[in-house]
C-alpha cells in the first residue's frame, strides 16, 4: 500500500500512458500547427510562408462553403441523436418488458462499421435500382419528390448529414435512458401525488434533473459531429461539386489530393480552434446559468434569513 | 533518493526495451536485402485485384523466382481504388518510405518525383537495353512527358471508345453517328422517347472528364490541354467554351443522378437494357463479350466535327497508369527482373485476352474472340495523335477543382462561364505556387 501513497509513484505508472498520449495526440497536433505555416508539396524540402496559408483560407470561398455546410450538417446531426435519442429513452423507460431487446437493437448501428453504413445508404438513396426512400415515395403518390438524393446539390448535405444522425442515435438513447431510470422516483412521484401530468413530469422535472448528462451528451455531439468525416466522405466524397462539403472533408482533399499539406494543415488547425471554441461557449452558457441559479439560490436565502431576522 | 534511483532504473529499463525493439525490426529488415538471403522487392500497385496484370504479374514473378532457385521474391500490395491508392502513395513518399516499385501516371506529381530525382529514367533503361522498339511507340509516348522523357513503364494497352445498344437504336431507327452533331440528336431522338441515352459513373469523375475532353481534341489535339495547363491558354477560350458547353448539353443526357453513379452499376445498366450508349475501354471486353456475341452491341469511337484536327482514327489510346521504378532501390537484381518482364509480359498478358503494350505472337493455344481481334486490328491502324486524359496534364489541385465543378456544368447547376473562370482561376493561382 506504500507504494500508492507515494506521489512520485504515480508518475512511474502514468508515464508510459502520458508518453503515449503525448506522442499520439500532441505531437501531430504540434505537427499541423508547424505545417500550416509552410507550403509542402510531400516532396523535398518545406517553405516557411508565414500566414500565407491562413490568408488564403479567408479568401477561399470552397472554405466558407464548408463551414457553413458543417454548421448545418452539425444542426441536423445534433438534432437528430439528442431529440430522437431522448424520445425513444422516454418511450422506453415506459416499457415494462423487452427493455434490454430494444436498447440492444438500437445500438447495433453503432457497432456496424462505417463502411456498412454507406453502403447501406446508398442503396436507400439510390435511383438504379429505386432505392426504399424513392419507392417509399411512389407508393405515397409523392412521385414528384423522387430524386437522386446524393446527386442533387439541394438535398445532397441532408442525405449526408442523416445517416450520421441516426447512427448515434441508440448510443444517446442508452445514456439518456441509463440517466432517466437512475432518478429517484420518490422526487416526481410525490408530484404525482400533487397531480402532476405525465407530461409536466417530464418536462419540469425529469428533464431538469438530467441536464448535467444532456450538457456532457451535446458537448460529445457537436465534437463529434465537427470532426465528422467519414460518411460523408463515403458517400460523396464533399460532392457534387462542392454541395456536401465540410471541413474534414476539405481539408482531407486539400492535403492528399491537392498535396497541399501546408494549406490542408492550416485547415486542421481551424477545425481544432473551431471545436475548441463551440466547447468553450457550450461550457460558459451552461456554467453561467448554474451559477446565475446557485446566485438566486443564495439571494433566496439571505432573503429567507434576514426576514426571519426580522421575525425574531 | 532510493525511491527515485528506482524510478530512474524503470525508465532506463522501458527505454532499452523499446530500442531493442527498434533495432530487432531493423534487424530483420536488414537479413531480407543480405547477399545470400532472399531479395525481397515491393510493389506498390493500383491495379484491380486478381485482375490480369495482376495474374499475369505473379506468375512472371514465380517463373523468375523458381529460375533464382527461390532467392527472389516481389510482394504486392494492390490498393485497386486509385484515390485511396494515390493517397497512400503520397503519404509513402511524404513519409520517405517509398515503395521499390510503384504506379504512377506520367503526371505532374510524377514529374516532381523525377525533378527530386526519386524516379529511374526509364527511356533510358529501355533504350540502353535494347527494349525500346519492344513496344508499340503510342504506348511509349502514352507514358512520356510534353518534353520527351518518359519514367513510366506501360503494362496495358486500351482504347476507348462509346459502346451502343443496337436494338434500342434500331428501334428508334438510328446507327452509330459520324459527327458529334449526329451524336447529340440521337441522344435527344432517345431521350423524347423515354430512353436514357447514356450511363455515366460519375463517382469516379475520369468518365465525365473524358467529355469535357472531346471537342478540344477534335479542334487542337492535345494541344489545348497542354496550353491550358502551361497558361498559355483559356477554359474561357473560344474552344474551352466549347468544350464546356458541349459537356452541359451532352450531361443533358445522362442518367439521372449520374454524379452518385458508380462504375458497376453505370455499366450493369447499359448492359440491363437501361441505357443506349456507355463510354468505357477494351479493359471490359470480357464484360461486352457476350451482348456482343448475341449481336446486340456494338461500338463506336469518338465522332468528327467539322474543322477538326485529328482524324477517325485518333481517340482516346492510353497505356493505363505506369510502372516506376524507385531510383535509390533499383539495383541490379531488381534490373535483371524488369528485363525478365519485358521479354515474357507481352505473350502472358495477351494469353489472358488483353491487349499487350509489346509487340507479341498472339499464342497460338488460346483462341481469340472476334471481339478482340477486331479491336486490335483497330489499335493497329490508330493515328498518331491520341487523346490523352486530362488529369495526366493539370495539377492535382486544379484537376481535383475540376472535376468535382465538371458535375455541377454537367448536371446544369453550374454556367459554362462560372465553370470556365473556376478553372482558369484555379490554374492560374496553382501555376504561381
Amino acid at each position: 500500500m506504500g507504494i500508492i501513497r507515494d506521489k512520485k509513484a504515480f508518475w512511474v505508472f502514468l508515464l508510459p500512458a502520458l508518453l503515449f498520449y503525448i506522442f499520439a495526440v500532441f505531437y501531430p497536433i504540434g505537427e499541423s500547427i508547424r505545417l500550416s505555416f509552410m507550403q509542402w508539396n510531400g516532396i523535398g524540402d518545406k517553405v516557411f510562408v508565414g500566414l500565407n496559408n491562413y490568408s488564403a483560407m479567408f479568401q477561399d470561398r470552397v472554405f466558407y462553403q464548408a463551414l457553413i455546410n458543417n454548421l448545418i450538417y452539425l444542426l441536423i446531426v445534433v438534432a437528430m441523436q439528442l431529440s430522437i435519442g431522448l424520445f425513444f429513452a422516454i418511450l422506453l423507460t415506459f416499457m415494462k418488458k423487452g427493455v434490454m431487446f430494444v436498447k440492444t437493437l438500437y445500438y447495433v448501428p453503432c457497432i456496424v462499421t462505417t463502411v456498412a453504413i454507406t453502403q447501406l445508404f446508398r442503396s436507400i438513396y439510390a435511383t438504379e435500382p429505386q432505392g426504399l426512400l424513392n419507392l417509399f415515395l411512389q407508393s405515397i403518390h409523392l412521385n414528384q419528390w423522387t430524386t437522386s438524393w446524393l446527386a442533387d446539390i439541394r438535398t445532397v448535405l441532408i442525405a449526408v448529414s442523416i445517416p450520421e444522425g441516426w447512427r448515434f442515435t441508440g448510443l444517446y438513447m442508452v445514456i439518456f435512458y441509463s440517466a432517466l431510470v437512475s432518478l429517484d422516483p420518490s422526487v416526481y412521484e410525490a408530484a404525482k401525488v400533487d397531480g402532476a401530468t405525465e407530461l409536466q413530469v417530464l418536462f419540469k422535472i425529469k428533464i431538469p434533473l438530467i441536464k448535467e448528462i444532456l450538457l456532457l451528451t451535446l458537448t460529445m455531439c457537436l465534437t463529434g459531429a465537427l470532426r465528422g468525416f467519414d460518411i460523408p466522405f463515403l458517400l460523396t466524397g464533399g460532392g457534387p461539386g462542392n454541395a456536401s462539403e465540410l471541413m474534414s472533408t476539405y481539408m482531407y482533399k486539400k492535403a492528399f489530393s491537392s498535396n497541399q499539406y501546408g494549406y490542408g494543415s492550416a485547415l486542421a488547425v481551424f477545425i481544432i480552434i473551431e471545436s475548441m471554441i463551440v466547447v468553450i461557449i457550450l461550457r460558459k452558457v451552461f456554467t453561467s446559468r448554474e451559477e446565475s441559479g446557485k446566485r438566486n439560490l443564495t439571494k433566496g436565502r439571505v432573503k429567507m434569513w434576514k426576514s426571519q431576522r426580522r421575525g425574531a | 533518493m532510493k525511491k527515485l534511483v528506482n524510478m530512474i532504473c524503470i525508465v532506463i529499463l522501458l527505454g532499452v526495451s523499446l530500442s531493442g525493439c527498434a533495432s530487432n525490426a531493423q534487424g530483420e529488415k536488414g537479413d531480407n536485402s543480405g547477399a545470400d538471403k532472399v531479395t525481397k522487392v515491393t510493389w506498390f500497385t493500383s491495379r484491380p485485384v486478381d485482375g490480369s496484370i495482376d495474374q499475369t504479374m505473379k506468375e512472371i514473378a514465380k517463373m523468375y523466382s523458381e529460375e533464382k532457385g527461390g532467392k527472389w521474391e516481389i510482394e504486392l500490395e494492390t490498393t485497386a481504388d486509385r484515390p485511396s491508392y494515390l493517397q497512400k502513395l503520397k503519404t509513402f513518399i511524404a513519409g520517405g518510405n517509398m515503395p521499390d516499385i510503384i504506379d504512377i501516371d506520367a503526371d505532374p506529381y510524377c514529374k516532381e518525383l523525377v525533378d527530386a530525382n526519386m524516379l529511374i529514367d526509364v527511356k533510358q533503361f529501355l533504350e540502353e537495353e535494347g527494349k525500346y522498339d519492344s513496344f508499340y511507340p503510342t504506348a511509349l509516348k502514352y507514358q512520356a512527358f510534353t518534353d520527351g522523357t518518359m519514367y513510366t513503364l506501360p503494362l496495358e494497352y486500351h482504347v476507348e471508345m462509346t459502346w451502343y445498344n443496337k436494338e434500342i437504336f434500331d428501334q428508334y431507327g438510328l446507327k452509330a453517328p459520324a459527327t458529334m452533331d449526329e451524336w447529340l440528336n440521337i441522344c435527344k431522338v432517345l431521350k423524347e422517347n423515354g430512353v436514357t441515352p447514356i450511363s455515366v459513373d460519375g463517382v469516379d469523375r475520369w468518365p465525365v472528364q473524358r467529355y469535357l475532353a472531346m471537342i478540344p481534341f477534335r479542334k487542337t489535339g492535345n494541344d489545348f490541354i497542354i496550353n491550358l495547363r502551361d497558361g498559355n491558354e483559356a477554359m474561357s477560350s473560344e474552344t474551352g467554351i466549347a468544350a464546356a458547353k458541349f459537356l452541359q448539353e451532352i450531361g443533358g443526357y445522362f442518367n439521372d443522378g449520374f454524379a452518385a453513379t458508380d462504375y458497376a452499376t453505370a455499366q450493369s445498366m447499359f448492359l440491363d437494357g437501361k441505357s443506349a450508349m456507355y463510354y468505357i475501354g477494351d479493359w471490359e471486353i470480357a464484360s461486352m463479350q457476350e451482348a456482343y456475341d448475341a449481336g446486340k452491341i456494338d461500338y463506336f469511337y469518338l465522332p468528327m466535327m467539322e474543322g477538326a484536327k485529328t482524324g477517325v482514327n485518333e481517340f482516346c489510346v492510353n497505356s493505363g497508369i505506369g510502372m516506376a521504378f524507385n531510383a535509390k532501390t533499383f539495383d541490379e537484381k531488381t534490373k535483371d527482373f524488369v528485363l525478365y518482364l519485358i521479354d515474357h509480359y507481352g505473350s502472358v498478358y495477351a494469353g489472358k485476352q488483353q491487349m499487350s503494350p509489346l509487340k507479341t505472337e498472339l499464342p497460338e493455344n488460346i483462341e481469340f474472340s472476334d471481339l478482340y481481334l477486331r479491336i486490335q486490328n483497330d489499335m493497329n491502324h490508330t493515328g498518331e495523335n491520341f487523346l490523352k486524359p486530362w488529369d495526366t496534364y493539370l495539377d492535382a489541385d486544379s484537376n481535383t477543382i475540376m472535376q468535382d465543378n465538371m458535375l455541377l456544368l454537367a448536371s446544369g447547376d453550374m454556367s459554362v462561364e462560372d465553370f470556365c473562370k473556376l478553372v482558369d482561376d484555379a490554374i492560374r493561382a496553382n501555376s504561381t505556387k
